[in-house]
């Protein structure tokens, strides 16, 4: 893991943190986490041959900001409540794209693309999960650190499911 | 590919972003502003009982500007009505709690009577005096119904303070910032009934 992979996944935990403390709100960001990330990548496909290299993170940061703030809008004509509680965490996507590009995910094969933005959902919806968690009386589920703690035990999981004979 | 070409796509890029946004900003601006209306009164309007006012109260403000009452200030109003009576009134009430001010609205039917109360914003010890916003609330509710002298004064108090009212477990203050704000309410809408609703008493 290099550094520029480090800096794209701890971006991608202030909304796996954030922005789940309700389904729908992770729903919702994850939803246009897809749709700005696709256009920007549409975006910058075309405008990236016809650039000097120089000039492509600044083309990137004026199309994200575009997109972003765009789709900020959209959100709020159609579900402001959703946008007050959820908006600071769309805000982020922006940097997100710029980031993306920068570590070469645009670049990257399909499988890629898709296997990333299916785990940052799947990660997304099962952290949304808190919600109901803490309807049935465990109120630090839908707090911050219970966040982190469901974080960690999802990637437990994962690490004693994919690797299940470990060697001493 | 040179450098020419590329300040001009950017600077056509930077043109078209500002262009769209400002566009999605201009036709987008006035059904947020609806929206947001729309959740305002749900927000502040949901208690008063459904069935008991008819007109939209957010456009029917009170002229009341930054009122100093004993222990609290009226921020503002709002006038209820059903079939164009007046039905009662919402006022928005400032005190002091335990830790900063605390914002209530504050609504008292045309007879007087207290129809209900609700946090609006606070800043009060988490677990404690914060539950004066949890809604629907049951200490709050607990003053619906009540007047300006019923109870009389000294009934208007904390119990410790040889009043009628259970406190919060825990907020002393803010138990009696909430029950002086909402006595106060109470007395202006009685001694302002004329002015803010246009009648005068039934009895």
């Amino acid at each position: 893991m290099n550094r520029s992979s480090t800096l794209q996944h701890s971006l991608m935990l202030t909304p796996l943190i954030g922005a789940t403390d309700s389904w729908l709100t992770a729903l919702g960001v994850w939803v246009m986490f897809i749709v700005v990330i696709s256009a920007y990548g549409v975006g910058m496909a075309v405008l990236r041959p016809k650039l000097v290299p120089n000039a492509r993170l600044i083309a990137g940061i004026l199309l994200a900001a575009t997109l972003t703030s765009c789709a900020e809008m959209a959100a709020q004509v159609w579900a402001l409540q959703w946008h007050q509680h959820a908006g600071i965490f769309a805000g982020l996507i922006a940097l997100q794209c710029v980031v993306l590009d920068h570590t070469g995910f645009f670049q990257s094969a399909w499988r890629e693309r898709l296997r990333l933005c299916g785990l940052f959902g799947a990660l997304m919806l099962a952290l949304g999960l808190r919600e109901f968690i803490g309807y049935s009386g465990l109120h630090l589920a839908t707090l911050v650190p219970g966040g982190f703690i469901l974080l960690g035990l999802l990637i437990a999981a994962w690490q004693a499911w994919a690797r299940p004979n470990p060697s001493h | 590919m040179n450098r020419a070409s590329s300040v001009v796509i950017l600077l056509v890029l930077a043109g078209l972003g500002i262009g769209a946004t400002y566009l999605v900003q201009q036709r987008s601006a006035p059904r947020i502003a609806t929206e947001q209306r729309a959740i305002d009164s749900r927000n502040l309007l949901d208690l008063l009982p459904a069935d008991s006012y008819d007109n939209q109260p957010l456009d029917q403000p009170l002229r009341l500007d930054n009122v100093v009452l004993s222990n609290s200030t009226l921020l503002g109003g709002y006038l209820a009505t059903k079939a164009g009576q007046p039905a009662g009134v919402l006022l928005r009430s400032q005190t002091v709690g335990y830790a900063g001010s605390i914002e209530l609205l504050v609504a008292i039917g045309a007879n007087g009577k207290l129809l209900g109360v609700k946090t609006l914003r606070q800043s009060e010890t988490q677990g404690l005096g914060a539950r004066i916003a949890d809604w629907p609330n049951a200490w709050l509710g607990g003053f619906t119904g009540k007047s300006r002298n019923e109870p009389a004064d000294n009934g208007w108090a904390l119990k410790q303070d040889q009043g009628q009212f259970d406190q919060i477990a825990g907020a002393t203050i803010t138990s009696r910032a909430v029950i002086n704000a909402i006595h106060d309410a109470l007395r202006y809408f009685d001694e302002h009934r004329q002015q803010l609703i246009g009648d005068s008493p039934h009895e």
